[in-house]
């Protein structure tokens, strides 16, 4: 499994596939999460304001994991030529190979959603407790990277193997999962925006509700692996 | 290995490409599938090699296996040499062993100059030649290759050939699909014949068999008219009989009569298949003449 991770983070990387997704995200977070508290009148009111300026920041760097999360799982599961995977599949198993890209996809969306949540951190120069807050973040940003991750699999090949269907699906399933409130990520990020001061951790049920979103749609795709011409 | 009531189709309401295939491969066998474009061979050869998984039945007991597949385009970032280090660690080798397989697979197939160029500047015959070492770096148990000879130049095919021998040699099993009948001729134990989703099986010429058509075979073109659409898998299953054009016609309507088939047949069967054709309600044969199998199998 080692040998399978390393060769398709090689592929990821020497491809230059990582570089859109990471300038995606890049940009995205730093045109958001801007919210100024200049109107703070009071050291009380300019905390509370504080707060709400690195929860929404949170939101923010979080909420946009799910559309890079899914366009970094895309670009993972179509990187190799039909004929390599196979190669890559007779010594391993093609579940296996698949497992593999999905973990190399959600592993870059975790690196992401840190490096986004101690952006958040920094860019808001608080001054208060910063681990509640923190912790809270990152779950939020766990959440979406699982929801993103779910989407960019369910909507791409071997499940749909039709790249303009697995294009507009994919971004449709985005919106999907930022705006539905069955959705583990809205549910997460709508949560407690204001209250995050006091909640330390996005309720778990958003969480288990991603995890096995990942579980099934990881399991389906790495079944149909083998099972589909390409 | 063991081939267990193998089927395969790609999706519920398509038809099954090879079905009910049940077999044992012993090994140290050189084993040689045959049959017209369409008949499967590819879709077999990748269910044994593991990289597709049967819709129906099961593979069991697969050694250590290593696939070559038909076209291998160098769409991926890596140089020659970066590939076949990931492709020697995903088969489980290690160093030293793997930069020594690795120097030894470029050199003997003749590709140790390109080793360094990325993959997708590399020519179809370069490419074939990084998919070829892929596989034998790991002296693989059981070596698929999918028209593997296919681009590659004389001296590189000539290294294929001698790979092949010496994974035989050595206990190994080799399955091979190639356009080229006379590829290998003498050395292979078994002939699998692809017809209608079903599998022939026949001795090689190592094992006492005949060589493929076209080899030394002659053979003998039929010309019919009026069968009826759901008897084409039938005929492909008659013995001697080496390919049946059309080779498939659509499902839709088994009882619709074809205007066309051109059957060829092995010569020393021909009187018999041609007996049992006549006996055949609405057949009519309107053409018989001499040629060879290499020629059918255009």
């Amino acid at each position: 499994m080692i040998s399978l991770l390393r060769y398709h983070t090689a592929n990821l990387f020497r491809s230059h596939r990582w570089i859109l997704p990471l300038i995606a995200y890049a940009l995205l977070i730093s045109v958001g999460g801007t919210s100024s508290h200049l109107a703070a009148t009071s050291p009380a009111e300019l905390a509370r304001l504080d707060g709400q300026a690195l929860a929404s920041g949170f939101d923010w760097s979080a909420a946009i994991l799910v559309p890079v999360v899914a366009l970094l799982t895309r670009l993972m599961l179509t990187a190799e030529p039909g004929a390599a995977r196979a190669c890559a599949a007779v010594a391993r198993g093609p579940g296996r190979a698949q497992l593999a890209a999905l973990l190399v996809a959600f592993a870059g969306g975790l690196v992401l959603g840190l490096a986004g949540a101690c952006y958040e951190l920094a860019a808001s120069g608080h001054q208060t407790a910063l681990l509640l807050p923190f912790l809270a973040g990152l779950g939020k940003a766990l959440i979406c990277v699982l929801v993103g991750s779910a989407v960019g699999t369910l909507f791409n090949p071997p499940l749909i193997r039709h790249g303009a269907v697995a294009l507009l699906s994919t971004i449709a399933a985005v919106v999907v999962a930022l705006v539905s409130s069955i959705s583990p990520a809205g549910a997460a990020l709508r949560g407690n925006g204001a209250t995050v001061q006091s909640a330390a951790w996005p309720t778990g049920v958003p969480l288990l509700a991603a995890f096995a979103l990942v579980v099934i749609s990881w399991g389906v795709s790495c079944w149909l692996a083998g099972r589909r011409a390409d | 290995m063991r081939l267990e009531s193998v089927g395969k189709r790609y999706g519920l309401r398509q038809p099954w490409v090879v079905r009910n295939v049940s077999q044992e491969v012993a090994a140290g066998r050189l084993i040689r599938l045959e049959g017209p474009n369409g008949s499967g061979k590819s879709t077999l050869l990748r269910m044994m090699a593991g990289a597709l998984l049967p819709s129906a039945g099961r593979v069991t007991g697969r050694p250590r296996a290593a696939y070559v597949p038909e076209r291998f385009p160098g769409a991926l970032a890596f140089s020659a040499r970066e590939y076949l280090f990931h492709l020697g660690r995903i088969h489980g080798l290690s160093e030293p062993r793997l930069s020594a397989a690795v120097a030894e697979w470029l050199d003997r197939l003749g590709a140790t100059e390109y080793a360094a160029a990325p993959l997708r500047t590399l020519s179809k015959g370069m490419c074939q030649k990084v998919a070829i070492a892929q596989a034998l770096l790991s002296c693989p148990d059981l070596l698929v290759l999918d028209e593997a000879w296919t681009g590659l130049d004389q001296a590189a095919r000539g290294a294929l050939d001698e790979a092949v021998g010496e994974r035989v040699a050595q206990g190994g099993t080799v399955l091979f699909v190639d356009h080229d009948p006379a590829r290998l001729a003498s050395q292979v134990d078994e002939r699998w014949q692809l017809a209608g989703g079903a599998v022939r099986y026949l001795p090689g010429a190592a094992a006492g068999g005949q060589t493929p058509p076209g080899v030394a075979e002659s053979a003998v073109i039929v010309e019919l008219t009026g069968l009826e659409a759901g008897s084409l898998a039938q005929l492909g299953g008659l013995d001697g009989v080496l390919s049946v054009w059309p080779d498939r016609v659509a499902d839709d309507e088994p009882a619709r009569r074809l205007e066309l088939v051109r059957l060829t047949i092995a010569e020393a069967d021909s009187d018999a298949v041609l007996r049992r054709l006549l006996g055949w309600d609405g057949v009519h044969v309107i053409e018989v003449r001499h040629g060879t199998g290499r020629e059918a199998a255009r």
